[in-house]
């Protein structure tokens, strides 16, 4: 019977979902360590947009293993939500690029405390 | 006793990825590569052993697996490599192999968005402004990269902040398992809310419906005032008009007629998250208001030429605008 069914709609073995949440941590865990690490603030946006990607994989893997699609549409929300932050963080790199005439986040620290 | 070879494995990938950072010779790399890959292998297999696998799911598993080795490893380069151009092509590929687990996880209509959008718009985007703001290469000197670029900040702690995450987060990925029961209960929704959400698409359910029985001409409610009925094997009932023929009669419909994703994650769009779709629109414009307004170009106008502009005479002695006027 379950041949018949489309993939969408058959029951997951949850090995393939574990797999797939690992590798969501994983990514989401890389992409911290990096927003940490570089100090470039291009590559910073870049390391947001890899703890996105682990976001959007768990999401997927939770839909799967419910077998409901709305994981699915909360990743296309979440789509958006970072097509919308690429455009305001790139824009707000380009300005701070044009006053300090580097790319290193280093050059604005003199905006924290100590 | 598995959590302590998990902590064990964190502890491994941890140590691979904090010498990757450290930047040293490329003796030394290499050896942080592999102790990183054996650190990440571990973890994978010990979640592979935790949760017991039929046979026939054994192809995807292994294809899952070999897009995790390319996205992790890729992930890391993003965040290792010297050169951000080098950066965002590896993210390409993260995204690229993101995309084939959510093929695998069958969410295909996602998986080709991501890929648009993704390696499409916004890692264009990215090149576009690493051109833009890239140094000069009078100002790198020589062809290595520039130090913001080469000198990691603070790699140990920021990796053993994100391990020890990582080893919590293990916990959860572990009590997955225990979900099968469950899981019955939820195809038989899914099922149901796969066939209603046909029901509302009458286009395509005609379509299927002449997919069965190519004589019909129409499909229509049934006698308990319902588009569609679903049976326990799957399979749904609906009521058509074949050609030829006065009164509506009853038609089976297989189960591998139910829609497909994208027609799913559509119909979920505009049904479920309707509201939020027109926030996604609002969300969108105002990027682009906002974008617009900070990366234009500011130039600075003085007091003088604003107030000419603005149909005003020039200030003298700091006296006010109706004195201006009268200058004027």
């Amino acid at each position: 019977m379950n041949q018949e069914l489309s993939s969408g709609f058959t029951i997951a073995a949850n090995a393939p979902i574990a797999v797939a949440l690992a590798i969501s941590a994983l990514l989401f865990v890389i992409g911290l360590v990096g927003f940490l690490c570089r100090r470039n603030m291009i590559i910073m946006f870049l390391c947001t947009e890899l703890m996105f990607q682990g976001a959007a994989l768990a999401m997927i893997a939770f839909a799967r293993l419910r077998m409901d699609v709305s994981g699915q549409v909360f990743v296309i929300f979440i789509l958006t939500v970072a097509a919308a932050e690429a455009a305001l963080a790139l824009a707000l790199v380009v300005l701070l690029y044009r006053k300090r005439e580097t790319l290193s986040a280093d050059a604005w620290s003199d905006l924290g405390e100590s | 006793m598995v959590p302590t070879i998990f902590y064990a494995a964190c502890a491994i990938a941890a140590a691979g990825l904090a010498l990757l950072l450290m930047q040293s010779g490329s003796k030394f790399r290499t050896g942080a590569t592999i102790l990183g890959l054996a650190g990440i292998a571990w973890i994978l297999v010990i979640v592979v052993q935790t949760i017991p696998t039929p046979a026939s799911e054994m192809g995807p598993l292994g294809l899952m697996i070999l897009c995790a080795f390319v996205s992790v490893a890729s992930a890391v380069r993003v965040i290792t490599h010297h050169r951000p151009v080098f950066c965002a092509l590896y993210f390409v590929l993260v995204v690229v192999s993101g995309a084939a687990i959510y093929v695998l996880l069958s969410a295909e209509f996602v998986a080709f968005s991501l890929v648009i959008v993704y390696a499409g718009a916004i890692l264009i985007t990215y090149l576009f402004v690493l051109m833009l703001a890239q140094q000069s290469p009078a100002d790198i000197g020589s062809a290595d990269a520039v130090d913001y670029d080469r000198i990691a900040r603070e790699p140990a702690g920021a990796v053993i902040a994100g391990f020890v995450l990582i080893a919590v987060l293990g916990g959860s990925v572990f009590s997955v398992s225990e979900q099968k029961a469950e899981s019955i209960l939820d195809q038989n929704r899914a099922i149901r809310q796969g066939w209603s959400d046909l029901s509302m698409m009458p286009k395509l359910l005609l379509e299927q419906a002449r997919r069965t029985d190519s004589t019909v001409t129409a499909v229509v409610a049934r006698t308990d005032g319902q588009m569609i009925a679903v049976q326990t094997d799957h399979s749904a009932i609906i009521s058509v008009e074949r050609a030829g023929q006065m009164t509506p009669t009853d038609l089976t419909l297989a189960p591998s007629l139910l829609p497909d994703n994208t027609s799913r994650v559509g119909m979920a769009l505009v049904k479920r998250f309707p509201v939020s779709l027109e926030l996604a629109g609002i969300i969108l414009l105002m990027a682009m208001l906002g974008a617009v307004v900070l990366a234009r170009k500011q130039t600075d106008i003085a007091d003088d030429d604003r107030r000419a502009l603005a149909g005003l005479g020039k200030v003298i002695d700091g006296s006010q605008s109706s004195q201006g006027k009268a200058n004027r």
